[in-house]
């Protein structure tokens, strides 16, 4: 029992009652220190409900005996199956309280430890710091602004605030590109005339808000550069400065086809000329700009037509300013004849223009028409010029057969000769031809195999380095989020009390586990016993049996013939109905006697419930509460 | 603490023994401090014990350096992770220690210049009130309502100033219940 109560005690404390050290043992429980006990632990167990209860005893008698049928009534709420009511906690008993706090104890919450145990996390721990930052500087009381010290400085007169406002800064580095690389002039502006970072933005506040702004862009940069390396680029057998350029010419060429798409001239509005030369202008120095102008040199028409309507916009700004010029100096005339005369202008110029756009439209069906005409006549030229060349051939051919036909049968046999020869040639050439290839295609054939045997390997290898980045980039999570766990629990491990010994509470519970293991030995050697007596039992009354029978058998066969046999056969059957009744008698008694002990321990729990002298406190109680009840109602007669 | 590229290869060079000896790293590194600390320091690199040193170095060590102790303090980091660190930028053991003393030195203003990114609220220092009953105006004979006249002190930035605004019971009893409920919930979260 002594083990019990303290680890009840231990646990008791733990749920936040004050528990003296001397009191080592449940019997010492005084009736306030129960209820406190009590009432803690229900408020650990259910706020809702130990949080109506006081955990102090109240001095008036009606009250106490409200408090503990309130405190019963929770007990029984949370579950507790005893017997259980006002009395056992002003009139405790031992066990009554002992089994009340084991209950208790069992069901308060283990979530509290547990959760101490699980890591909890990055934000966990920033929410305790919040919160005892919050602590400390609820602890400090406010202090008028002539008697603060420069410790409060901190946390109460907190200085002039800015939002925050990041600046770009003007870095003596690239990110891109190696230094070397840079031009000489950045070179020098880096060198010579480049502010401090501190110095650049306009106004000291921003300092901070730019630096980090700068970091946190560039660290998030080079991870999305990371995580799209490892995810493409690695499979795209390049290097980082090919892939690179390889996604900035793509990018490009997209950008590219979508301003083309909509800077497309539309004939229906003149108003878009001037937009779309720009856009023109930008997309040819975006050609510039990029691997050369090539993709842009092919859409010659659309870019002609586009510098046609572009240089002859300066003419017409040369003519408008003639036109006001010349309108200048009648200034002096009256407004509306201005009016009218700027309305006519205007008129005339739009008449103009559509004049001007209608002729370009059928300059341009012109220039389209001539250019097809153009590739037409070129196509022509050329298949003239291949269909000359096979004439000639053919004329040369038959000019020179001509001059051999005079001397025709020597001729022929020159020629047969010569055919012969170059036949023999040929077959000779053809062989030597055999000859070389065969190692040259074998040669040929195991390049290739080497080849496809080295793709292989190297998308193997691929494979694998993408394999061990992976592992790698997990490998180093792991040991990140390792190290920050492991800081955790040693700060939680240095907060910790040290007062709890695990060391002897597992003795404890070895030792427990070791007597119980003993009066199991016992508990089986005694069932053995048992059994074996049993069994014994068994075999004498079966023995029995046999014997009565076989006498009986023999004794009726000798009692037809003789008298006397007769009578001690009579004799034997009741020996053995007595022998029976005898043995019914003895168990009988045996269960009595259990019945008995059984009853005898029901009688000393019922006295140890000292059921008379707690109904004698219970009816003392009683007639308090009916005097307070008549002296408070003789007030009220009074009042 | 992660640090960008441009960051390790700048503290790389600060810690170079061939580019810095140890008289300008201990110049540079209070530099460094003085130009976050101190609102105006035009010169900061002009230093004539640093003239020897290649400018452009100079100033992306500069850079290198005032992003790290920033994110140092931002992330409130202890002794171990930015020795660790420095180690990583091949720092040797007593120019870490050299750093981190003056980090140490510098933490309070550096925390102070960190918070005060901030867009806080005017204090309330004090309070003072009058009740004002309105028996009748120009349209209702028989008004008689009462009506709370407040006015809260405020502070700001060391400088003070006053908020005065006219109540109904009502509206006055919503401003005192939220004030407590904003109470109760700080009181809640110093407890979690």
């Amino acid at each position: 029992m002594e083990e019990v109560d303290r680890i009840l005690i231990h646990s008791l404390r733990q749920a936040g009652t004050d528990i003296d050290e001397d009191v080592q043992s449940v019997k010492q429980f005084t009736s306030e220190l129960i209820v406190e006990a009590v009432v803690r632990c229900l408020r650990v167990i259910d706020p809702a409900l130990g949080n109506g209860l006081s955990h102090s005893l109240p001095p008036g008698m009606s009250a106490r005996f409200r408090l503990g049928m309130s405190l019963a009534q929770a007990c029984q709420d949370v579950g507790f199956k005893g017997e259980i009511g006002y009395q056992t906690f002003l009139y405790s008993n031992e066990p009554e309280i002992r089994s009340l706090f084991m209950f208790l104890v069992e069901k308060l919450p283990r979530e509290s430890a547990e959760a101490s145990d699980q890591p909890s996390g990055k934000s966990a721990l920033l929410q305790r710091a919040i919160a005892a930052q919050i602590r400390a500087q609820l602890s400090v009381p406010w202090l008028p602004p002539s008697c603060r010290l420069p410790i409060h400085r901190k946390t109460q007169s907190s200085g002039p605030c800015h939002s925050f406002h990041a600046q770009p800064l003007s870095l003596p580095y690239s990110v891109k590109l190696s230094s070397r690389k840079q031009t000489k002039e950045v070179q020098e502006y880096w060198r010579n005339y480049l502010l401090p970072v501190t110095s650049q933005p306009s106004r000291h506040a921003s300092v901070p808000a730019s630096l980090l702004e700068n970091h946190i862009s560039e660290l998030s940069a080079a991870q999305e550069w990371e995580s799209e390396w490892n995810s493409q680029g690695l499979l795209s057998r390049l290097t980082p400065e090919e892939y690179r350029s390889r996604k900035k010419a793509r990018l490009q060429k997209r950008i590219e086809e979508q301003l083309r798409a909509a800077a497309q001239p539309r004939p229906d509005a003149h108003g878009a000329t001037r937009s779309t030369s720009d856009l023109a202008e930008l997309l040819l120095s975006f050609g510039g700009v990029s691997t050369g102008g090539d993709v842009l040199t092919k859409g010659t028409r659309f870019t002609h037509t586009e510098k046609f309507t572009f240089t002859q916009e300066p003419e017409k700004a040369a003519q408008q300013m003639a036109a006001a010029a010349s309108a200048l100096p009648s200034s002096h005339q009256s407004e509306e004849d201005l009016k009218v005369q700027q309305e006519a202008e205007l008129s005339a110029l739009q008449q103009q223009l559509q004049q001007l756009s209608v002729q370009m439209e059928e300059v341009g069906g012109d220039i389209k028409q001539l250019t097809v005409s153009i590739q037409q006549v070129s196509d022509e030229l050329q298949q003239k010029e291949v269909s000359n060349a096979e004439k000639e051939n053919s004329v040369k051919m038959k000019r020179q057969t001509i001059d051999l036909l005079p001397d025709a049968e020597d001729n022929l046999l020159k020629l047969q000769t010569v055919v012969e020869a170059s036949s023999k040639r040929v077959v000779h050439l053809a062989s030597q031809w055999e000859k070389h290839r065969v190692p040259l295609i074998d040669e040929q054939r195991r390049l290739k195999e080497l080849c496809s045997n080295r793709e292989s390997e190297s998308s193997r290898k691929l494979s694998e380095i993408k394999d061990l980045h992976d592992k790698i980039r997990q490998s180093a999570e792991e040991a990140k989020k390792k190290e920050s766990l492991y800081k955790q629990l040693l700060t939680e491990y240095e907060t910790l009390s040290k007062d709890v010994s695990r060391s002897a509470y597992t003795m404890r519970i070895l030792e427990i586990v070791g007597n119980i293991k003993k009066q199991k030995e016992e508990i089986t050697k005694i069932l053995s016993d048992t059994k074996d007596l049993q069994k014994e039992i068994n075999g004498l009354t079966g023995k029995l049996d046999r014997t009565f029978a076989v006498t009986d058998e023999l004794v009726f066969k000798d009692a037809k013939k003789d008298e006397s046999v007769r009578k001690s056969y009579k004799y034997l059957a009741a020996l053995h109905e007595n022998c029976t009744q005898l043995i019914q008698t003895i168990e009988d008694t045996g269960t009595i006697l259990r019945e008995i002990r059984d009853l005898e321990e029901q009688i000393e729990t019922e006295n140890g419930k000292r059921t008379v002298s707690n109904l004698e406190k219970i009816l003392e109680d009683y007639k308090a509460i009916r005097q307070e009840n008549s002296a408070l109602a003789a007030k009220i007669r009074e009042g | 603490m992660e640090l960008s590229e441009s960051v390790m290869k700048g503290l790389q060079t600060l810690a170079d023994p061939n580019v810095f000896d140890l008289k300008s790293y201990t110049i540079f590194t209070e530099l460094v401090f003085d130009s976050l600390v101190s609102p105006r320091c035009e010169s900061v690199l002009g230093h004539p014990e640093l003239k020897y040193i290649d400018q452009t170095t100079l100033k992306h060590c500069h850079t290198a350096a005032t992003t790290f102790i920033l994110e140092g303090v931002k992330q409130n980091a202890d002794k171990s992770t930015i020795s660790s660190c420095l180690e990583d930028a091949r720092f040797q053991i007593e120019r870490v220690d050299l750093l981190y003393t003056s980090l140490q030195k510098n933490k309070t203003n550096l925390e102070y210049l960190l918070s005060s990114i901030d867009t806080c609220p005017p204090h309330i220092t004090d309070a003072a009130w009058r009740l004002e009953y309105c028996i009748k105006n120009s349209h209702l004979h028989k008004v008689n309502q009462p009506s709370y006249l407040i006015s809260l002190n405020t502070e700001r930035g060391g400088a003070s100033s006053e908020i005065n605004f006219s109540c109904t019971m009502e509206q006055l009893q919503d401003l005192v219940g939220k004030m407590k409920d904003a109470a109760k919930s700080l009181e809640r979260a110093s407890q979690s």
